[in-house]
């Protein structure tokens, strides 16, 4: 997935799947609309992580199609017509699969980078 | 993806596209609200979401099927593969275009002449109507008669029409002379029955039918040519035989029936058949029509066929002097019968394309195992990297398929090629053979040809590659003293499949060719080199009995006087010919009742025929000019029909009664003066027919065929004898001009056809065959260089290694030969209707054939061998 870093001159791809974790993390607390999750993943990650917007929409199709979220129509409180998307059961599944193999990846590569190997 | 999902694509799209809409209408709003004015803010929240189309597509597919995508991959992979791999590729399209080119071609002729449905409406409930012969063996069939013909239109509950159809030879006249050409006499219902109407004018009446009511249907291209398309023709008067016929209409154009060759030019009412004394209408013994039907909706054909047995079972009874034998009805689809004669040839020379075409995937299937093996890194490679079987099979048969697909574009043009060439050269009348074209049905078949071939011949290689455990590829890849063994083993079976195939086509085309030569040698009885053959058409109406004799006596008079003529006659029918009737006798001293009495071929002839045609008289004397007007009525036989009716009896002096006569000779009783030898007329492997000749003096019955015995080139008299004619009537048409050699050819047309197209097949099988076996041996050598390096090294000669070579290459066509053997064995029981006076077993070409496979495949082994045996060890092994 493309991201953005906040100065924009510097673009780096995160990992595959960063971003449908991030999404599924997101609508694991409350369902939501496409913009609300931009919205959202932008505050939680203080913009340090600035998604391209669009990119999500894609991603959004694929979870889908495999089953990890459900999405349906209908009015907002703000009364807007919106298409919300709520997180399945096997979404949730998923996502606990994914975090607890990103921590591990995650601690490998920390470890790999901490200067006392060196 | 499911089907479901597929229909609810659509859905899955339109919200997408709205999603994103909605989406930057909600950004666009809360920039505003931030204080940006609409088309900053609209700008801005298009930036910040990305390429708004690209996404779209990107989410799209998601939905799309995962096998399409990388199927176009592999496509675009596969091509630029084989443009990398030039010389390969084109091979490989070559072999497949010869094989599917051909395969193309049959395919176009039995799609046009077999499964193409008639031109008609509904023309699957059209069909032929016949009585059947019950005093014969088998299932013959007989026309019917008019009588008959009515009484059957009249009382069947079947069908929603009967028609009937007799053609016949008219002489049209207009202004500028006479010309001769083909007509049909029909039943007013003709063109209703068939579906069809006419394009200007009026339909055939019921009133049509009846005497003095003579009109006549023009086709298009006549009233093209003859009246330049003038759309007042409607109502006008022709003369056609010297009767005035009132031009009832015009059928649209393409409209023609039936469908042999030539196409009618016009129809004409039955009221001609309907009038004078012993008018043909009337007569329950006159038959000759052809008789087609339209079933009633559901009705099947054994329904009809029941219907109609009802009544001729009825009429049996009834006329039993004219219709004893008759009581039942023949009833088959129109198309059925049509195609039925041509239908087996038309399948032996399918099966045999596709044998071809099955040889030619066993061909290029080893060009690619072979080079499966060179690039066998490279898929070790992708192996390696995580490329699954299914993903490496699924990319090497996207390789073969665009091959064959590239095959079967180039075939189409060698279809084209060839299917001109056969049209052109084959001089069998097959009907609606002139209708194969390269059209859109046949266009599908190449595309199905060419994916189930490409198949075909990938999967075995593919399958293979993918089994290959990376390791050891990549270690084989490298090099390795013996080549991968079962590789060969697999290739082996290829070549023995391919020698086995090959065979197969060599065998059937010698067997063919066998008996196309035993039918040449036969003896037709006559001596057709030198003879020109024409008819010309005198109107009964201008010429009286007396002088018709008188015409021919004269005009044989002038012919004889040319100079380059040896002899000239006249004589009907013509051997060879399409023309023959059959007659019912009487045989003095053996009395049977009216309707037992025997029937068999008659001819009449002027003085001298026999002579002309150089038939051989066997016992009496020939007719002369002695059997007359004023001679007492005579007649000679063949050998055939003394054999049959005389055995062991001298025939001559036995007095015999032909059921057939004219205005003067009224069915008189015959001496036989003669016995003549046995003249084919009918086809050179049929037996000759029992035969009993009238002097056309004492039988005036149709226009004899000229008959002229020249010094030379017998063509270039024609123009002399039109000259003879038209000095005693220079304005009657001459038709039917042809050489006697030209009817002898045709009659031989169809084995000749059949055995020139096989032999072809044949040919290219063999080189492929040969191709396969070269293929496979070089590339062994290739292969093994290292080895046989080493064996020269340690101490083989040279012979040693060539022997090794060209033993492998005779073992495995010796497999294929004995293979193709056997299965010829049994196949060849199914080609057997087409063999004349030679066993489908037979073992002069059975063996033949063998000997010259085998000898090919040693030439094919003899190249490599002798480059194996070349090599120079030292060389070899320091490159190694």
């Amino acid at each position: 997935m493309p991201m953005t870093n906040s100065s924009k001159t510097e673009q780096r791809d995160l990992f595959r799947g960063a971003l449908e974790m991030m999404i599924l993390r997101s609508l694991l607390r409350e369902p939501m609309h496409g913009y609300a999750l931009v919205q959202h993943i932008k505050q939680r990650s203080n913009e340090l992580l600035q998604v391209e917007e669009g990119s999500l929409y894609p991603a959004l199709q694929r979870m889908l199609k495999e089953g990890l979220v459900k999405a349906e129509w209908h009015i907002s409180a703000s009364n807007r017509r919106v298409r919300t998307y709520r997180i399945t059961l096997s979404g949730k599944k998923h996502l606990e699969r994914e975090i607890s193999s990103f921590e591990r990846m995650l601690a490998g590569i920390t470890r790999v980078l901490s200067p006392t190997e060196a | 993806m499911s089907l479901k999902q597929f229909f609810t694509r659509r859905k899955i799209y339109d919200d997408l596209a709205e999603e994103i809409r909605l989406h930057l209408e909600e950004k666009t709003e809360a920039l505003m609200a931030e204080g940006m004015n609409r088309e900053e803010a609209e700008h801005t929240a298009r930036r910040e979401f990305g390429n708004v189309t690209r996404i779209e597509e990107r989410g799209r597919e998601t939905w799309m099927w995962p096998l399409v995508e990388s199927l176009w991959t592999d496509t675009r992979f596969a091509v630029r593969q084989l443009t990398k791999n030039f010389g390969f590729a084109v091979t490989a399209i070559i072999t497949l275009a010869l094989g599917i080119g051909a395969t193309t071609a049959i395919f176009s002729l039995v799609e046009a002449v077999l499964l193409r449905p008639l031109p008609f409406p509904e023309s699957n409930r059209l069909v032929w109507i016949d009585q059947r012969d019950h005093s014969l063996p088998g299932v013959a069939s007989e026309s019917l008669s008019y009588p008959d013909y009515f009484d059957w239109r009249a009382q069947n509950h079947t069908l929603s029409g009967i028609a009937s159809y007799l053609g016949s030879g008219v002489t049209y006249q207009d202004a500028g002379g006479s010309q001769r050409i083909d007509a049909q006499t029909v039943s007013a219902n003709f063109f209703d029955v068939l579906g069809a109407a006419p394009m200007l004018g009026r339909d055939f009446q019921w009133s049509d039918e009846k005497p003095g009511n003579r009109v006549v249907m023009l086709s298009d291209s006549f009233w093209q040519s003859e009246f330049g398309s003038a759309k007042d023709v409607v109502g006008k008067t022709i003369g056609l035989d010297g009767h005035n016929y009132t031009v009832a209409g015009v059928m649209p154009k393409g409209f023609r029936f039936p469908l042999e060759n030539p196409a009618p030019a016009m129809w004409k009412s039955i009221a001609e058949d309907a009038e004078g004394k012993d008018a043909p209408a009337s007569q329950r013994g006159f038959d000759v029509l052809g008789v087609i039907g339209r079933l009633k909706p559901g009705v099947t054909v054994q329904q009809a066929k029941a219907d109609l047995s009802l009544i001729a079972g009825n009429l049996a009874r009834q006329y039993p002097d004219n219709n004893k034998q008759y009581s039942s009805a023949l009833v088959e689809p129109e198309l059925e019968h049509m195609t039925g004669d041509t239908r087996p040839a038309l399948r032996m020379l399918f099966a045999a394309v596709l044998l071809m075409l099955l040889l030619v995937c066993a061909n290029v299937a080893g060009l690619l195992l072979a080079r499966g093996q060179r690039r066998s890194a490279e898929f070790a490679l992708r192996a390696a990297v995580g490329a699954g079987r299914a993903a490496i099979v699924r990319q090497m048969l996207v390789e073969s398929v665009a091959l064959s697909l590239c095959g079967g574009a180039a075939g189409v043009a060698l279809a084209a090629g060839l299917l001109r060439a056969i049209l052109k050269f084959m001089p069998v009348d097959i009907p609606r053979i002139e209708g194969a074209t390269l059209d859109v049905g046949v266009l599908l078949f190449v595309l199905a040809v060419s994916l189930v071939s490409g198949i075909l011949f990938g999967v075995l290689p593919a399958w293979r590659t993918s089994r290959q455990a990376p390791v050891n590829a990549l270690r084989e890849g490298s090099r390795s003293v013996a080549g991968g063994r079962g590789q060969h083993r697999i290739h082996n079976w290829l070549v023995i499949a391919q020698t086995a195939i090959g065979m197969v086509l060599l065998v059937s085309s010698g067997l063919l060719m066998r008996s196309f030569i035993r039918i040449l040698n036969v003896d037709p009885g006559f001596e057709s080199k030198h003879v020109l053959t024409s008819r010309v058409a005198l109107s009964r109406d201008t010429y009286k009995h007396d002088q018709l004799v008188l015409f021919y006596r004269q005009l044989l008079e002038r012919i004889s006087a040319l100079p380059g003529v040896q002899s000239a006659s006249a004589g009907w029918p013509v051997p060879m010919g399409t023309n023959d009737a059959t007659i019912s006798f009487k045989i003095q001293g053996r009395p049977l009742a009216p309707g037992d009495e025997p029937s068999e071929s008659l001819g009449v002839v002027l003085p001298g025929y026999f002579e002309t045609l150089r038939v051989p008289l066997i016992a009496g004397r020939n007719l002369g000019p002695q059997d007359g007007l004023a001679g007492p009525a005579t007649m000679v036989i063949n050998q055939s029909f003394q054999k049959k009716y005389f055995p062991g009896v001298n025939p001559i002096g036995q007095r015999i009664q032909p059921g057939i006569g004219d205005d003067v000779f009224n069915h008189p009783m015959r001496e036989v003066v003669g016995v003549i030898g046995d003249i084919k007329h009918k086809g050179l492997t049929a037996d000759a027919d029992p035969q009993m000749y009238l002097p056309y003096a004492q039988a005036v019955i149709t226009n004899p065929y000229l008959v002229v015995r020249t010094n030379a080139d017998p063509a270039a008299m024609q123009g002399a004898i039109n000259a003879a004619i038209h000095s005693l009537d220079k304005n009657v048409p001459v038709y039917q001009v042809s050489t006697l050699d030209d009817y002898l050819s045709k009659a031989a047309a169809e084995p000749r056809f059949q055995a020139f197209l096989l032999s072809c097949f044949a040919a290219i099988a063999l080189v492929l065959a040969a191709i396969g076996l070269y293929g496979l041996l070089s590339y062994m050598v290739a292969q093994r260089t290292l080895e046989i390096g080493l064996r020269m090294a340690l101490g083989a000669q040279r012979a040693d290694v060539l022997g090794m070579i060209i033993r492998r290459g005779l073992t495995l066509s010796l497999a294929g030969v004995g293979a193709g053997l056997a299965i010829s064995m049994l196949a060849m029981r199914l080609i057997a209707g087409m063999l004349f006076h030679t066993r489908p077993t037979d073992p002069v070409t059975f063996a033949s054939t063998a000997a010259l496979l085998v000898f090919v495949s040693f030439i094919a082994t003899t190249l490599p061998a002798f480059r194996a045996a070349r090599l120079d060890p030292m060389k070899t092994l320091r490159e190694q």
